[in-house]
């Protein structure tokens, strides 16, 4: 502790100084770890340069390592002095019969990091690549990469050595840490440098066998990259991996899950591939519970890709998802965004049920999350409505207070009332909905309780008058709110029109000198249409649709086309953001799925609800009204097991897709103006 | 791969900083520590992207062990990581990892650093091993110089056995299992199970002679089906289904895949063996019962009754319910024939703590309530009652250890002794 605190004052630099240079080693080495401690809270001592590498002649060993931390650290400040110390790490390489310090000397060799030095690094290097101890070995494969960086003209020698020991080398720790090099080199350099042929590839099976944990992981994580020849290759590759799924590390775990899932795609057997899923689910289960919290993140965020891809892994077990009472919210956030995506039509009331609990809980983030997911429930599944409708009014009973979850409430009901117009009647949902409208505080549950007022106008008793006294604070209110109010006001004229006369007269004269161009715009069309034809303003504002048929079914995450590619990347830090690696990286190149057709692995099916028929033909009408957009999405979702083939032009098809969506939202006029966030997370 | 690894204080203050790669610059890391420690955004995400800069990290207790990162790398190995390097720290400081001892063994922490990661690449982080080539204050001079010790050591390090040392001698050779599960219960306010799985996990301290090779057997349905049965012997015992099991590195993983027969060479001395996830068949130990009364407008009833389900010859010990009480609780009055009730204001509710707890038995608390005067009229929302115990020689799983045989050249007769223990995990009954 004595080491921590001040700053190093000019005194205490020059105390360290004549420390350093003192004739008693104890006295040298405390200052050595003075200057350590200096830099670590982030003070310039480079200027001791000098006198430090002269503490270099003792064959101290721990005080060796603190100087070679001291000089990898500064290096690139002082490259002059730093050539002094050169012979230093030359004779610990070529001399010392120690392998600790032989490797200790090419690590730090390695990191120097200075382009005139490492002309001198070169010889030392091969040796070390060749030495007869593993451990040296492995830290000289490491040290290639270093060099590489720095000063990729003088390497190509190197590059040659690693190739060769990659078909020679025996030992796995070696051959991990050779993967894994080589791999860093090929994303500097962009070109490929491993060759993996059949002999390699039962090499690096055999050593996942033997090396350490994070060893595994490289070379589990190399595989994943690995297209095989064919499906004999991929059979044997994932039989070599299957033992890694009970390892106690979750990471090698999670990579074998990988790499097994990767290969499914290869395998022609489609007996062998359900088996491998009954074998593969009941690990990622256990992951799911890890209890380390971080850890369990990851997993989770990387559990919608594996639900789109594979829906047969968590077939009957959404239970594994329920949030438990001690969890770290993140972890609740996860958990509820995949319930949402795992619901279907035969497990949406255990979903509800369990959704209802959470309405109970302290954080009002949380438990706006949820009436977020269980409205987007409600939306995706038409048996689901009713269930979800009475739990919504059951929470709007009970609310006295303008609270955050509140807000959400009024815009999930406004999006339910959107796609079922008759749910009004369910439960007394709009009078008790129509109680709470005065608890919205944000623009958008406003606009919500503005557009309930002007769709359901005839069902609510003094709806003029509540009308008013939101057109008296038109001014104040955000431009998404004076939008909504414009059209609601005019469903409501229609409805009233002798007792919305004043009302909507008021309305049009502080509207129109709005300095919102598009507020404006909206004021002059209505009052336009008006007072010319009011009919054709009915057509407009009043259409009675009774149910919306294109809230589509869409809660995936990826481009179907982008799933191959992010399965390789499971695990790495795109993933966790979903994105693709590209997306993140600029100076990862495009991988570009070249396999034809995306599979998706769903269980069998059984016989088809009804609710499933509806949503067919629901789909049906889509289809014929949005022409063909949607027709490709159905086909990638078809069974499985029977390897139907999607096209694969599905990205042209998806840009129509979005077209068609914003042609409908402007074609159905400005009601939908939230619909677009049906889509988006939550 | 890693650029750095740093370990910052809850102040967000800087007490180890060691650079692998030099793509990150130190104010970068300062900024992170400022905005996101020092204000505990930390707890909100363990990864943070700032800049195409992603800050992933881990927080025990104070400190916060953090990776800094580039590049696309993979996060559940860099978490499973920085856990490693803590529990190493802990294993050089005697259990300890807190902001004095980091400061008291820095110049050891740095040494550490260098050999568990190199260019950013995760290295052999196995604290046993690492205690043979790094001491606190240098190794001894003899071994610096035993060129033979040194190899045998590299060989070790990098070998296919690395987590145990060669020519080990013990005077008598013997055994100890424990094995301990951790019951997860959720049941809902009428009763019925929402939720239940065991989390098990088998530790073993062996203190063996030599390279002995280990046959471990549980009652596992798969392996028991495989096995032959021998004539006349007629066994009810069907054995239980796990669900999923996680071992140590030591076990042959290809042979339990292929026989599920759980095969190992030990390291010395204590080691988690396996962990196991089973959700069938579970034996609860205790049955809930709560019953719940409001009476009147400031006043509330709640009865708890509970049921201990295994033989009475058997006991639980250290008992611990919590009832849980609204927040403006004024007084609670508690009745019950066995065991202390007290109501603690901080847990907010009453905890209910009976040292040793029969098999086969009822017991049956009453707390009434009275409630002060409150501004706030949300009305209460009651979280679950939790409890905790411990039921020596009982496993909820049914799981039982039907052999470990253990060969080596030596041929010794080690002593082996194995003990039982159910501890309740999240053991919740709604209200």
């Amino acid at each position: 502790m004595a080491y921590f605190g001040n700053n190093p004052q000019r005194g205490e630099l020059q105390e360290l100084y004549a420390d350093l240079n003192d004739l008693n080693f104890e006295k040298k080495k405390e200052a050595v770890k003075k200057v350590i401690a200096y830099m670590t809270v982030g003070k310039d001592v480079s200027d001791l340069f000098q006198s430090v590498i002269k503490c270099l002649e003792f064959n101290d060993i721990e005080m060796k390592k603190l100087i070679y931390l001291y000089i990898v650290n500064y290096s690139r400040q002082k490259p002059d002095d730093a050539i002094m110390v050169i012979q230093n790490f030359r004779k610990d390489v070529r001399k010392s019969e120690n392998p600790l310090v032989r490797a200790l000397a090419i690590r730090t060799f390695g990191c120097l990091r200075v382009p005139k030095l490492n002309e001198y690094l070169i010889e030392p290097l091969k040796d070390c690549i060749q030495d007869d101890d593993p451990y040296v070995r492995k830290t000289a494969v490491l040290c290639v990469p270093k060099v590489y960086e720095v000063s990729p003209e003088i390497c190509p020698a190197l590059l040659e050595l690693l190739q060769k020991l990659l078909e020679k080398e025996s030992n796995a720790l070696v051959l991990a840490n050779l993967i894994q090099s080589m791999r860093e080199i090929e994303v500097v350099s962009g070109k490929q440098l491993i060759n993996l042929n059949q002999k390699i590839i039962q090499k690096l099976l055999l050593a996942v066998d033997e090396c350490i944990e994070w060893g595994q992981i490289f070379i589990l994580d190399y595989l994943a990259t690995y297209n095989p020849q064919d499906s004999k290759q991929a059979e044997i590759i994932i039989e070599r991996t299957l033992p890694r799924l009970s390892h106690i590390n979750p990471t090698v775990t999670f990579c074998a899950v990988k790499v097994i899932l990767k290969y499914l795609d290869f395998l022609d057997n489609g007996e062998l591939v359900k088996n491998l899923c009954k074998k593969v689910a009941p690990s990622l289960i256990s992951l799911l519970s890890w209890n380390q919290p971080e850890v369990q993140y990851t997993i989770l965020r990387n559990i919608s890709l594996i639900l789109q891809k594979f829906p047969i892994l968590f077939e009957n077990d959404v239970k594994v998802f329920f949030c438990s009472i001690n969890e770290p919210y993140y972890i609740k956030y996860e958990k509820l965004d995949i319930m949402v995506r795992i619901c279907d039509s035969k497990n949406f009331g255990q979903v509800l049920n369990e959704l209802l609990i959470y309405l109970n809980e302290a954080d009002p983030h949380f438990v706006r999350k949820t009436i977020k997911s269980i409205g987007k429930i409600a939306i995706t599944y038409d048996k689901a409505l009713d269930k979800a409708v009475s739990i919504l009014v059951e929470l709007a009973k009970n609310i006295q207070q303008p609270t955050e979850p509140v807000q959400e409430l009024l815009i999930q009901m406004q999006l339910i009332y959107k796609k079922n117009k008759q749910m009004y009647k369910h439960d007394e949902s709009l009078k008790i909905i129509y109680s709470i409208v005065d608890y919205a505080n944000e623009p958008e549950s406003k606009s919500a309780c503005a557009w309930i007022l002007g769709e359901f106008g005839e069902f609510i008793p003094k709806s003029v008058e509540k009308m008013k006294e939101y057109v008296d604070n038109f001014q104040m209110e955000d431009r998404l709110v004076q939008l909504q109010l414009l059209t609601s006001a005019v469903q409501l004229y229609l409805k009233y029109p002798s007792q919305c006369a004043t009302l909507i007269q008021q309305l049009i004269t502080s509207a129109k000198d709005s300095f919102n161009p598009d507020v404006r715009d909206r004021t002059y069309i209505y009052w336009r249409l008006l007072s010319t034809d009011p009919e054709v303003v009915k057509n407009l504002v009043c259409f009675n649709s009774g149910t919306f048929s294109n809230f589509s079914k869409d809660l995936r995450l990826w481009e179907t086309q982008d799933l191959v590619v992010a399965l390789e990347n499971m695990g790495s830090i795109s993933n966790l953001f979903h994105k693709l690696p590209h997306q993140l990286y600029k100076n990862i190149k495009i991988k570009i799925n070249n396999q034809q057709n995306v599979k998706i692995y769903k269980g069998e099916e059984k016989p088809d609800t009804q609710a499933q028929d509806q949503q067919d033909e629901n789909n049906q009408n889509n289809k014929k009204e949005l022409q063909q957009q949607s027709q490709q999405q159905q086909l990638q979702d078809v069974d499985l097991l029977n390897f139907d083939e999607p096209s694969n032009n599905n990205n042209n098809n998806n840009n129509n897709n979005n077209n068609n969506n914003n042609n409908n939202n402007n074609n159905n006029n400005n009601n939908n103006n939230n619909k677009t966030d049906l889509f988006e997370l939550i | 791969m890693i650029s750095s690894i740093v370990f910052i204080n809850h102040k967000g203050e800087i007490l180890i900083y060691r650079v692998y790669k030099d793509d990150i610059t130190r104010s970068e890391t300062t900024q992170f520590c400022a905005k996101i420690v020092a204000t505990k955004e930390n707890k909100e995400c363990p990864i943070i992207n700032i800049d195409g800069t992603s800050f992933i990290h881990i927080t025990i207790k104070d400190i916060v062990v953090l990776a800094t990162t580039k590049v696309n790398v993979n996060v559940a190995m860099t978490l499973q990581f920085l856990y490693q390097l803590v529990k190493v720290c802990r294993a050089y400081f005697g259990g300890e990892f807190d902001e004095n001892c980091i400061k008291k063994h820095f110049v050891l922490i740095y040494e550490i650093l260098d050999e568990v990661m190199d260019y950013g690449v995760p290295q052999i982080a196995d604290a046993d091993l690492l205690k043979k080539y790094i001491q606190e204050g240098g190794l001894k001079p003899e071994l610096m110089n035993d060129v033979e010790k040194l190899k045998q050591l590299t060989s070790q390090a990098t070998g296919a056995t690395s987590w145990r040392p060669p020519n080990l001698v013990y005077r008598k050779n013997e055994v100890y299992l424990d094995v301990i599960e951790s019951v997860n219960v959720l049941m809902s306010v009428k009763g019925t199970i929402l939720k239940a799985d065991v989390a098990g996990s088998i530790q073993v301290k062996c203190l063996l002679s030599g390279m002995p090779e280990c046959k471990f057997g549980m009652n596992d349905k798969l392996l028991m089906q495989r096995e032959p049965r021998k004539p006349g012997q007629t066994t009810t015992d069907k054995g239980i289904t796990i669900d999923d099991l996680k071992f140590h590195q030591c076990v042959k993983l290809p042979k339990f895949d292929k026989e599920r027969a759980i095969t190992f060479i030990p390291p010395d001395g204590q080691f988690e063996l396996m962990t196991y996830r089973i959700t069938e068949n579970i034996n609860l130990p205790f049955k809930i019962m709560p019953v719940y009364n409001e009476l009147g407008k400031n006043k509330l009833e709640i009865r708890v009754k509970i049921k201990s389900i295994f033989e009475k010859n058997l006991f639980a010990t250290n008992l611990a319910i919590k009832i849980p009480v609204p927040k403006n609780t004024a007084n609670v009055s508690t009745n019950s024939a066995i065991g202390k009730a007290k109501h603690e204001p901080d847990q907010q509710g009453v905890i209910w703590r009976i040292k040793k707890y029969p098999g086969d038995f009822e017991a049956l608390l009453r707390c009434e309530i009275d409630l002060g005067q409150t501004t706030n009229q949300q009305p209460w929302i009651k979280p679950p009652i939790s409890m905790e115990f411990q039921v020596p020689m009982f496993t909820a799983s049914g799981l039982r250890v039907r052999f470990l045989r253990i060969y080596e050249k030596a041929g010794y007769k080690p002593t082996k002794w194995i003990r039982y223990i159910t501890k309740a995990g999240e053991y919740l009954h709604r209200l």
